[in-house]
């Protein structure tokens, strides 16, 4: 198959704008429901068959730089959004999810990266792939968990709340911190195999555990019965310290010790 | 009823209080750290600072126990100062995310406060022991008496209790050496980061073979001028083989015949020849605006200089490919007679008498023919506690996951 990551992810972009349009008329066609439903589900079938080529076409998995994070972010978080409607019936937060989607998509497009099949030996390890799969989806709860967190501080300034709305920025939350705990240590136990120490306070591995610790205060204060809806705050500004972790590390003064920044090419 | 906001220090304590607490905690730090001009905390070593957990570990457990019903206790082990501390650690790796963490001049504020070794700084010290007690403390009241529904909090709070102690208290523990092995011979010295002069390892290591393997040679097309390759059309570095074709603006390129080991033949055409030797041959064929033109590059070595071919104001060049595996066969043996042969490849490192030997490096300019390689070798005493500790969080978190899914709403 020829290797092509426009047509894709406009593809898939097509698919989700579509399926989302076709989402707000089935309100009043209820038998458009079903297409509606096919078409924003294809759009992420599009982009892993596009991951699935990709890993092929490179001969390693696609994990290695920036922007092919974004094309597994790109893929797994509208799931976020199904989920949420399927278990909690809130069914808005797929469309945000899909616009972001398509818009990491976007950024690749704009940013199309010189790819390189070659791996350096500490990443061809058995714990490359669970390390960083385990990673994203931590981030993509988390996302999401700030998302609906936005929306909670907003109905708060007009007055308002919404309970469910309240336990689902809580419970993907939870399930993202479970998902970095088991990152952070995945990635300790791969350190000690690959670079000798389990724990070097690289400036990527102390971001990750600024990030742990973010989610873990916020846990501990929800035990505590603080106001949960003053929470809400807690959760939305959390994801910035994620951002630094995930982007900003590269930026930084002290990344230029780190071994774990994405190699930017 | 008037509910009269509660004065500081009227109990029961919460979180002015907390974060008082551990303010002055850590500007204590700081104060000391800068009266020890910004040399860290002293290091103790086994079987010292193992003594030291455990009766800390006793003493916290044991208080908790005794003086469950105080308020004073219950504040000391509390989420409110828990929360407090988690956030002053957070501020102190802040700074150790920030600040690079290497050598300063001595003498310099940052230095004397630790800011470049946050990790082994006073004040970091002092905020992880007052974290642990406070953990102790809230572990010792699920601790006694044992419910298994308790199980999920132990093994999230004792795990973490056990990793965060012993990676720390074992850090003094801990050895990293780094060894320079000549093909052929055998040593038992190790240097370390802080001394010039090597170490006596209890072992020695012989280096029968190191080899490294490449992935195939790269093609660049290079503009002298700007000192730049030029990027290929197709936003990839083309690896080279047979029947392989790159496209630049305006030039297209391809591989007619590669030979992965070869040496320049009588008439200039290269010849199969054995790995040790060969350098990589390719023949290309270059078309552009000008005549197309053909001829063979190849790659160089540390012994041959490499073959280019021109393209106008262009030139196409082969460069070795980038490392994709490199080993060394070793014996490893010591006095007592014990004695291993093995393979050592980056993330597959072996365990020889307690000790872990990983594939580090060697010769860098040589590559292939490198004549040495450079082992590291890391004694870690503590290591099996820590993994006890990340084990316990993983089995704690797999219950918290599997708890946490089941539920829908929250209970309020
Ligand atoms: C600063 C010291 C800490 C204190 C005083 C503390 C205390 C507590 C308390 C009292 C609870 C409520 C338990 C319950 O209601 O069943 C709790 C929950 C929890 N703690 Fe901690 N904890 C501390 C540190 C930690 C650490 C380091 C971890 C992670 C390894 C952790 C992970 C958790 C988790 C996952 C929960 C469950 C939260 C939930 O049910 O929503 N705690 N902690």
């Amino acid at each position: 198959m020829k290797f092509d990551f426009n047509t894709a992810a406009l593809l898939a972009i097509l698919f989700w704008a579509t399926g989302s349009l076709l989402t707000l008329i089935a309100l009043k066609v209820p038998a458009l429901k079903l297409p509606a439903r096919l078409l924003t589900i294809a759009g992420t079938v599009v982009v892993f068959c596009f991951i699935t080529s990709y890993w092929i076409l490179l001969d390693r998995p696609p994990l290695r730089t920036l922007g092919e994070t974004r094309l597994w972010y790109a893929a797994l978080i509208p799931l976020v959004g199904f989920l949420v409607e399927y278990r909690w019936k809130i069914g808005w937060l797929k469309f945000a999810l899909m616009a972001f989607a398509g818009f990491f998509l976007v950024i690749n497009m704009l940013h199309p990266e010189v790819f390189d099949k070659t791996l350096m030996p500490a990443l061809q390890s058995p714990w490359f792939i669970p390390h960083v799969v385990v990673y994203l989806v931590g981030y993509v709860l988390l996302f999401a968990s700030s998302v609906m967190a936005w929306y909670n501080v907003s109905l708060q300034l007009w007055h308002n709340k919404n309970d469910r709305a309240e336990s689902v920025s809580h419970y993907l939350a939870l399930l993202g911190f479970v998902l970095l705990s088991f990152g952070l240590i995945f990635g300790a136990l791969w350190a000690k195999e690959a670079w000798g120490h389990y724990w070097t306070w690289d400036p990527k591995e102390t971001w990750a555990f600024l990030t742990w610790l973010a989610y873990l205060g916020y846990l501990h204060a929800w035990r505590y019965k603080i106001d949960r809806a003053k929470l809400q705050w807690y959760l939305a500004l959390s994801f910035v310290v994620l951002l630094v972790c995930w982007f900003g590390v590269n930026y930084l003064p002290s990344a230029a010790n780190s071994v774990h920044t994405y190699s930017q090419s | 009823m008037v509910n009269l906001p509660r004065r500081l220090f009227q109990p029961p304590w919460e979180f002015r209080e907390s974060s008082l607490f551990t303010a002055v905690a850590v500007i204590a730090g700081f104060i000391m750290q800068y009266a020890a001009s910004g040399r860290g905390v002293p290091q103790t070593h086994l079987p010292y600072n193992a003594l030291f957990l455990a009766l800390f570990a006793v003493t916290v457990i044991s208080a908790g126990v005794a003086f469950r019903d105080r308020s004073f206790a219950k504040w000391l082990g509390g989420i409110p100062l828990g929360l407090c501390l988690i956030f002053a650690i957070a501020l102190l790796s802040l700074i150790g995310g920030v600040v690079p963490q290497t050598a300063v001049e001595a003498g310099s504020l940052p230095a004397m406060l630790g800011l470049n070794q946050i990790f082994s700084s006073w004040p970091f010290a002092l905020t992880i022991l007052l974290f642990l007690g406070n953990l102790g403390l809230s572990l010792s009241w699920r601790l006694v008496p044992f419910k298994l529904q308790n199980l999920q909090f132990i093994l999230f709070h004792a795990g973490f209790w056990i990793a965060l102690s012993c990676g720390i208290f074992g850090a003094p523990d801990l050895q990293r050496l780094v060894m320079k092995v000549d093909e052929g011979r055998e040593s038992n010295l190790g240097y370390s980061m802080e001394s010039e002069a090597p170490l006596q390892l209890p072992f020695s290591v012989f280096l029968h073979h190191f080899s490294l393997e490449e992935y195939p040679p790269q093609l660049f097309l290079f503009d002298p001028q700007s000192g730049q390759p030029l990027e290929e059309l197709s936003k990839a570095t083309t690896l080279v083989k047979k029947g392989v074709k790159a496209s630049w603006k305006g030039v297209d390129v391809e591989v007619l015949d590669f030979i992965p080991y070869a040496l320049e033949g009588k008439n200039g055409i290269p010849e199969a020849a054995d790995r040790t030797a060969g350098i990589a041959f390719a023949k290309v064929r270059i078309t552009s605006k000008a005549a197309p033109v053909e001829g063979w590059i190849s790659t160089g070595s540390p012994m041959l200089k490499p073959y280019a071919l021109p393209c106008g104001k262009l030139i196409l060049l082969m460069t070795q490919g980038s490392p994709k595996a490199f080993l060394s066969e070793v014996t490893v043996h010591n006095q007592e007679g014990l004695s291993t042969k093995a393979t050592l490849e980056v993330n597959h490192p072996i365990t020889f008498a307690g000790w872990k030997l990983y594939q580090m490096g060697y010769d860098k300019n040589a590559g292939r023919w490198s004549q040495y390689s450079i082992i590291e070798v890391i004694h870690d005493p503590w290591l099996p506690a820590v993994y006890l500790g990340f084990f316990m969080i993983m089995a704690g978190n797999l219950l918290f996951f599997w708890n946490g899914i089941k539920q829908k709403e929250v209970k309020s």
